[in-house]
């Protein structure tokens, strides 16, 4: 601990229990209070570097005037000392402990009352519940009683407090088998712990004793609270739902962790209240009941334990109660929790799929009871109920599908037609013969929320066996979709997803061809001018992920399904789209383009006048465009374009080559000198790429120093969408396709002409490409992500000019020059470079550019302590334990300073 | 009882025509015109069109019937080859002379006014709102003026002739009342007829003879377009027609007016139920920018007033958005100018938002300012300046949407071969593949985006839970889903009790019987009167009067004295005296309480009485006086022989039990 803070401390103790004086804010205790957890859990121990606590604590729990978050703050620092052996006896013995966990002592005071003394209070007392002496005082003042008293806490916070301490008194103290107990001595040394398990030979007398009375009072507590879910599960009337509840979480929360001997006793305690509560089919705790129930299965070995059979038993009669809706919620409980029993699962499958069956007419189920379909249908008749259960079914039938075979009722394709006849009711396409109840029907024509859930699960559905039969229709249902003109946006975006993931898994496309190229087209195009943004954007982004789904005719044959349906009309409609009126759309065509355009760059096909109008067209968007994400995308666009070049095995046409090396000039400059920081971080991320290309000897080094903080380099596969997810597709294509620049030591391919090239020429056409003054100006960027990746990536370029075998190579890569211009950012860099070395010899003006030696300059910018400055976030300073104290200090000076204004505060500027 | 009888006169559900006769009123209920029939007839083009001109005559396959002159062939559909007619409201059903009043409800449903009030012997009044009658005058307007820019001299009568008629290909062959379809009214009918329109405001009550109030309603459809409430002192009748919950341009519907009413006339509901109205505004757009970006035309067949001005609205915030700033927006109709200019005057009649721009700088209707920046231009017609300033690609706006007559038909001759060019069906009154039927083959594109803003089922039903009314009346198409989509049980009414249908010539007698009649009494009259309290609150008297009814008004008056008599000397024959008008005897109300009863008569020296209990009440048993006493509840009878003060006694017993009046 540092010294100054020692030395802080006290006064810092001293400001803090006289009541009345102001926090700088509300965080600060607890920024102080993990500050602390943060010494003690490295191995300090709190009394004995900070001394002053004690008093401190022993001074506030007496003050009951004191501000209650003090007094919280103070109750959570007891238990934090108390956690350890030492620190307990030292406050046990200064009667601190029970004066500060004394309720009585609180509630007399009238300060029980507020929420933060008893959240204080519980986790205190959970910090401190960590050795058998904490267990015993536990025992010995009766908490238990009141932690199972404040379960049904009227605050929320405190009432889950109170069942996570009690879960972990259960579970920390519990007793291992003796399995557990050899893993576990192995790996630390809780000898406590091994209360029932034969005690280690060299285990000496006191600890011993120590383990005998912590098993008996850990029977006490055991049984207290075992007891307590035994009668308190069973609602005794309809007020007592909350109290149910509370124990039945508990209940879930020790079942996850309990190990046998405490499984079994818990459960042999609570079997025959669970019994009647399942019985009892109350609606309102049916899934936590559920949540207990299956917990408890998933614990299940065998089915000879009589406990086990009883709680199968149990989750048999949830899957039969009589209320639909429970019933419902019960089964998509066990197909959450990956309950695997063939006959509930079963069931449970049967039960979701019925809804389906009785709206779509389709014949899912080949028996099922008449009474519980009856019921089902009177259900569906109400609006409300009859969209719910709609959505569980449809939320489930992606993985009922997936099941084997035998836990189906029908063939999975069933479900798909369910699904899709489903859909089409939604839309009002459905013809009369197949539809159920007509009156359920109308609960449904037209309804978003059935139509996005459809459209969720189909677009799952595609994964699904035997799903490929039923592509046709899918098809129509989606194109029907598209063309409807009532179709919310969330639908069509939906629907298009739906269409893009059927497209991925169609094998065959050029059968859908006829089917889908007219209507399709008709219909993006039509969407293309849509009144709402949100339906152009997902339009474009539809437009851009087709472009990224290929499928094989012939195994060494594969097929981009965006040019085999829509021929060559995608580019057109998105180089109009590059117009729009909202920047998320063109930010989203920019990146629509780039993987359209992704597969010619794999093939390295020559560059066509639309794509070269295209640049042209991108670059006035990187100069001119008012909003940040277009830019962004502009660059990412030319990333992308660069790095399926370089990851290229397929010589790049010269005329595209040319068209590419004489744009990325201009992206390097503009895009350094936006005000935007992400724009600049994505032009490094260009900059990173060219280094890469030029330097190929300098992977291994520059990802050593690159790996945590920066963002993966797009040839990663991980560039970030400019503003939504999906755009990753168009780096997808070429990980398994292109030669993989990183991991191909030999050069081949792409990078063969740069390995030829000598240092020096590299780095001269890196500063020829801008590559250099992209770099420097980031370098001087008041933005620190944008100098954080500047240095680093010239770190490495100067590492790899030091690196050089040969003395004549060093001296001809070290001859080669780069301009500074004399005002901005070439500004800044003199001026770092006149305080380092003796720059004021050389003699220019102000304004005008100098050459300055890359290497030298590379040398003398001081770039490893940059580094190390840049590396701290830029509010380490702020958030050092130091500053903390220094601001509680301060403000209690400036409460107990007159003169000064309340309202005079530091505006920080953050973003 | 008077029965409440409701004739039908049309069988467009929403062109209604209903005549209602309440209370010795006869009212007419809106005149729509049914204008689907100009369907059958070949378009009137502006300019001489060789197409047209060349299309074959019809001859029927055997040669028998010849009637190339009338009927002429295009693209296998036969249309009849004169001045285009319109088939009207059913004129024999009931006489239309005896119609007191004519209530419009807007500007859409006036359309046959002349027909009624100019030959049928009409003397009564209409009464409108006004932009209902000065729109209704722009499209009543224009629809005369299409008519007199290209006269036919010949008018087609030979196909109407049941024998050829049957031997017609259809759907001529299936056009019903043929006989009564009529060609267009003139200007001048037009003026007579408006001349007979009053004007109303919203929530007026317009007495009627003193029998009934009749008021109109906002009904949010349309400017000035109504609802209407009948209403006398004991019925009230709401007659809903073309009603709108959306918030477009006018006020928003009243709907708090038309709750308790007896009967609701429930007509004009959307005739797109599955298309919701936002979805089409945005459809119609993006399909105009995409055919403007293809380098296309675009051809909006649309009335000149009512969703117009909604589409321009709509486009004035996409034209921005969508890059079409620099495509002009042409308006053309003969009353292009005054529709425009109309709309933004009749500050009242606006929903809320755009009254309070009436009083801005700003005018209400964005429009004006796509026209001040010259965006959207507007000419009376094809001929004159706009052939001068006409630019392509474009938008036109223009009439009609049957396509058979108006600057529409030049378009489509013009714009019809060409697949850039796109025509944009937006009003629902007619069937697009009809009005397309003359051009064919057409390469232009068609999107039909029917805009129809009436109600649709789902908001009537809301709609209909709020006011309930006791009994609904609607056309039967509104009782069972469309015939092409008939598992849609959500396109019906499902009403409990279910709704009256009513179709073409159908004469329904409403389901309630009046049963009350206000009636007044006089002051001296109401002096007389000595009332007895018999419950708290409720008073009664008995009354002896002459009622005098007139106007529709009944008034209580006093019963003359009878002159006195003359005195005489003769005494006359006590035979001849006029009765002696006996004081009425009082009326009797309340119960026998039985206890009390037995134990006066116990006073009265009567004690042996057997009570029997029976269905009604008791029968009392006076065993020693051998006399019946029967209490029932609405009656006591004494059975008592040949006991005179006996029975006199009993009697006097029981009346001190009741009230008398």
């Amino acid at each position: 601990m540092d010294r100054e803070c020692v030395a802080l401390l006290p006064r810092v103790c001293e400001v803090l229990a006289e009541s009345g004086k102001s926090l700088p804010d509300d965080t600060s205790l607890e920024k102080l209070l993990d500050w602390f957890t943060g010494l003690a859990k490295a191995g300090a121990s709190l009394l004995e570097v900070c001394p002053c606590l004690l008093e401190f604590i022993s001074t506030v729990i007496y003050n009951t005037d004191a501000d209650p978050s003090v007094l919280s703050f103070t109750l959570k620092l007891t238990g934090l000392m108390a956690a350890s052996e030492d620190g307990f006896k030292m406050l046990k013995e200064c009667s601190i402990l029970r004066q500060a966990y004394d309720i009585q002592h609180w509630q007399d005071a009238g300060l029980w009352e507020d929420p933060c003394i008893r959240i204080g209070w519980i986790q205190g007392l959970r910090s401190m519940l960590q050795h058998p002496m904490a267990l015993h005082f536990l025992v010995e003042t009766d908490f238990t009683r009141h932690l199972l008293q404040l379960q049904t806490d009227a605050s929320l916070f405190v009432a889950s407090a109170a069942n996570q301490v009690l879960a972990h008194i259960l579970v920390f103290f519990q007793p291992l088998s003796s399995d557990d107990v050899e893993k576990k001595e192995e790996k630390e040394m809780r000898t406590y712990a091994c209360i029932k398990a034969p005690i280690a030979m060299d285990t000496d007398i006191e600890h011993l004793a120590v383990a005998m009375e912590t098993s008996h009072e850990y029977i006490a507590v055991t049984t207290a609270i075992s007891d307590h879910l035994k009668v308190s599960l069973v609602p005794k009337e309809n007020a007592q739902f909350h109290q149910s509840l509370q124990s039945l979480k508990l209940l879930a929360l020790l079942l996850a962790q309990a190990k046998p001997p405490l499984e079994d006793t818990l459960l042999r305690t609570v079997l025959g209240s669970l019994e009647a509560l399942v019985k009892a089919e109350y609606s309102q705790l049916t899934l936590p009941l559920m949540d207990v129930l299956l917990t408890a299965c998933s614990h299940c070995n065998t089915d000879e334990h009589v406990t086990d059979q009883t709680v199968s038993c149990l989750l048999s009669s949830m899957l039969d109660t009589s209320k639909p809706s429970d019933l419902i919620q019960a089964a998509a409980a066990v197909l959450r929790r990956g309950h695997r029993d063939i006959i509930h699962s079963a069931k449970a499958v049967g039960i979701l799929l019925l809804p389906l069956d009785i709206i779509t007419g389709q014949t899912l189920l080949s028996t099922h009871s008449e009474e519980q379909r009856f019921s089902v249908e009177e259900l569906l008749k109400s609006k409300t109920s009859c969209i719910s259960m709609l959505c569980v079914s449809l939320m489930n039938t992606p993985q009922i599908t997936l099941m084997p075979p035998d836990f189906l009722p029908c063939p999975p394709v069933t479900v798909v037609t369910a699904v899709l006849s489903l859909l089409r009711i939604c839309s009002g396409h459905a013809p009369s013969s197949s539809i159920g109840s007509s009156k359920t029907c109308r609960n449904i024509i037209g309804n978003g929320k059935v139509q996005r859930c459809g459209l969720e699960a189909l677009t799952a559905l595609s994964t699904s066996p035997g799903g490929k039969e039923k592509m046709s229709e899918v098809f129509t249902v989606l194109i029907q979709y598209l063309q409807n003109p009532d179709s919310d946006p969330t639908v069509i975006q939906k629907s298009y997803q739906a269409l893009v993931k059927w497209m991925g898994v169609c094998t065959d496309i050029s059968s859908m061809r006829d089917q889908l190229t007219q209507d399709l087209l008709e219909v993006v195009k039509k969407r293309m001018c849509d009144m709402h943004w949100e339906v152009r954007d997902s339009t474009v982004e539809f437009l851009g992920q087709l472009g990224g789904v290929c499928t094989s005719t012939k195994p060494d044959q594969v097929v981009c399904v965006s040019e085999a349906l829509l021929g060559c009309s995608t580019v057109p409609l998105l180089i109009e789209a590059l117009c729009d009126s909202e920047s998320y759309v063109r930010a989203s065509t920019i990146s629509a383009l780039a993987q359209t355009l992704a597969h010619s760059w794999q093939q390295g096909a020559a560059v066509t006048q639309e794509q070269t109008d295209i640049v042209i067209r991108l670059l006035d968007i990187l100069s001119n465009d008012t909003e940040g994400f277009a830019r962004r995308a502009v660059v990412q666009y030319f990333t992308a374009w660069f790095s399926s070049y370089s990851s290229n095995t397929l010589p790049l046409s010269s005329s595209s080559s040319s068209l590419l090396m004489k744009s990325v000039h201009s992206v390097l400059s503009q895009g350094s000198a936006d005000l935007d920081w992400e724009v600049k971080l994505h032009t490094l991320q260009l900059a990173q790429l060219l280094l890469d290309k030029a330097l190929p000897g300098l992977q291994g080094s520059r990802l050593d120093s690159d790996t945590h903080t920066t963002p993966p380099t797009p040839s990663l596969n991980n560039l970030p969408h400019p503003y939504a997810v999906g755009s990753d597709q168009a780096y997808t294509l070429h990980t398994h396709t292109g030669a993989q620049t990183h991991t191909d030591p030999a050069g081949e391919g792409g990078c063969r002409e740069s390995m030829e090239m000598d240092l020096a020429d590299a780095v001269h056409s890196l500063v020829e490409q801008g590559v250099v003054s992209a770099l420097l100006s980031g370098l001087v960027d008041c933005d620190r992500p944008v100098g954080l990746k500047a240095c680093r990536l010239l770190r490495t370029l100067r590492d790899t000019i030091c690196l050089q075998d040969t003395p004549a190579a060093l001296a001809t890569a070290t001859r080669v020059a780069c301009e500074l211009p004399g005002s901005g950012w070439g500004r800044e860099i003199r001026k770092i470079l006149e305080k380092k070395c003796d720059w004021s010899k050389c003699e220019s003006e102000e304004d005008d550019s100098v050459c300055v030696g890359v290497y030298e300059a590379l040398r003398s910018l001081g770039l490893d302590e940059k580094l190390a400055i840049l590396t701290q976030s830029s509010d380490h300073v702020h958030n050092s334990p130091l500053s903390l104290l220094q601001d509680i200090l301060s403000t209690s000076d400036t409460h107990t300073q007159p003169g000064t204004q309340p309202g005079q505060e530091v505006i920080v500027d953050c973003y | 009882y008077k029965l409440m009888m409701n004739y039908c006169l049309s069988g467009h559900p929403t062109l209604p025509c209903n005549v209602l006769k309440f209370k010795s009123t006869t009212i007419m209920l809106d005149c729509g015109l049914d204008t689907t029939s100009v369907l059958n007839f070949l378009p009137l083009p502006l300019v001489h069109s060789p197409r047209l001109s060349k299309l074959p005559g019809w001859v029927s396959k055997d040669g028998t019937v010849n009637l190339e002159k009338e009927l002429k062939e295009c693209a296998g559909r036969v249309f009849v080859d004169s001045q285009p007619e319109f088939c009207l409201p059913e004129k024999e059903l009931l006489d239309l002379s005896t119609i007191d009043v004519i209530l419009i409800s807007n500007y859409h449903c006036m359309m046959a006014l002349p027909y009624i009030t100019e030959h049928t012997g009409f003397t009564g009044t209409v009464y409108a709102t006004e932009p209902t009658l000065q729109i209704g005058r722009l499209l009543m307007e224009e629809l005369v003026n299409f008519m007199e820019r290209v006269p036919k001299a010949q008018s087609a009568t030979c196909w109407k002739n049941k024998e050829i008629q049957r031997m017609l290909p259809g759907p001529l062959k299936d056009a019903v009342e043929v006989w009564t379809w009529k060609r267009c009214y003139s200007m001048q009918e037009v003026n007579s007829a408006l001349s007979k329109v009053q004007l109303v405001g919203y929530s007026q009550k317009v007495e009627l003879f003193g029998a009934v109030q009749v008021s109109p309603l906002s009904s949010g459809y349309s400017l000035g377009s109504s609802n209407w409430i009948i209403q006398s002192h004991h019925e009230k009748v709401a007659y809903v027609s073309g009603s709108s919950l959306l918030t477009t341009h006018p006020q928003p519907m009243d709907q708090s007016s038309l709750k308790n009413s007896d009967v609701l006339i429930l007509t004009g509901l959307t005739q797109m139920p599955t298309a919701n109205p936002d979805g089409m505004l945005g459809d119609f757009c993006s399909n105009l920018a995409m055919t403007i970006r293809a380098g296309g035309n675009v051809l909006v067949p649309c009335y000149s007033s009512g969703v117009i001005y909604d589409l321009l609205e709509c486009l004035y915030q996409f034209i921005e958005s969508a890059s079409l700033g620099t495509t002009p927006f042409y308006f053309i109709s003969p009353v292009a100018n005054s529709s425009l200019e109309f709309s933004q005057i009749f500050a009242e009649w606006l929903c809320h938002n755009k009254q309070s721009k009436v009083y801005l700088p700003e005018p209400p209707f964005p429009h004006a300012e796509l026209i001040q920046t010259n965006k959207l231009k507007h000419y009376p017609s094809i001929h004159g300046d706009f052939s001068s300033e006409f630019r392509q690609p474009c938008v036109v706006f223009t009439g009609h949407p049957s396509l058979r007559f108006g600057d529409v038909v030049h378009f489509m001759e013009l714009w019809g071969k060409s697949s850039l060019n796109t025509i944009i069906f937006t009003e629902p009154d007619f069937s697009y593949l009809d009005a397309l039927a003359p051009y064919q083959p057409l390469a232009m594109k068609c999107v039909y985006c029917p805009i129809d803003t009436r109600l649709n089922f789902h908001q009537v039903s809301k709609l209909l839970k709020e006011v309930q009314p006791l009994h609904v009346v609607c056309p039967e198409q509104y009782t069972q889903p469309p015939p092409s989509q008939s598992h849609r049980s959500d396109l019906m009414l499902e009403l409990q009790p279910p709704p009256m249908p009513y179709r073409r010539c159908s004469v329904l007698s409403l389901p309630f019987r009046r049963r009350y009649e206000r009636i007044h009494l006089l002051p001296e009259l109401a002096n007389s009167l000595v009332p007895s309290e018999i419950k708290p609150g409720i008073s009664v008297a008995t009354v002896s009067a002459v009622l005098h009814s007139k106007d529709n008004k009944h008034t209580l008056q006093s019963v003359p004295k009878p002159p006195p008599v003359p005195p005489t000397k003769k005494r006359k024959r006590v035979i001849e005296e006029p009765p002696e008008v006996l004081a009425p005897k009082p009326l009797l109300s309340g119960a026998v309480p039985l206890e009390a009863f037995l134990a006066t008569l116990h006073k009265h020296g009567i004690t042996e009485v057997k009570v029997e209990e029976t269905a009604d009440g008791h029968i009392l048993h006076l065993q020693a006086e051998d006399t019946l006493i029967q209490l029932e509840e609405d009656g006591t009878h004494i059975v008592c022989d040949n006991n005179e003060p006996l029975r006199t006694t009993l009697r006097d017993l029981v009346l001190r039990f009741l009230q008398k009046l």
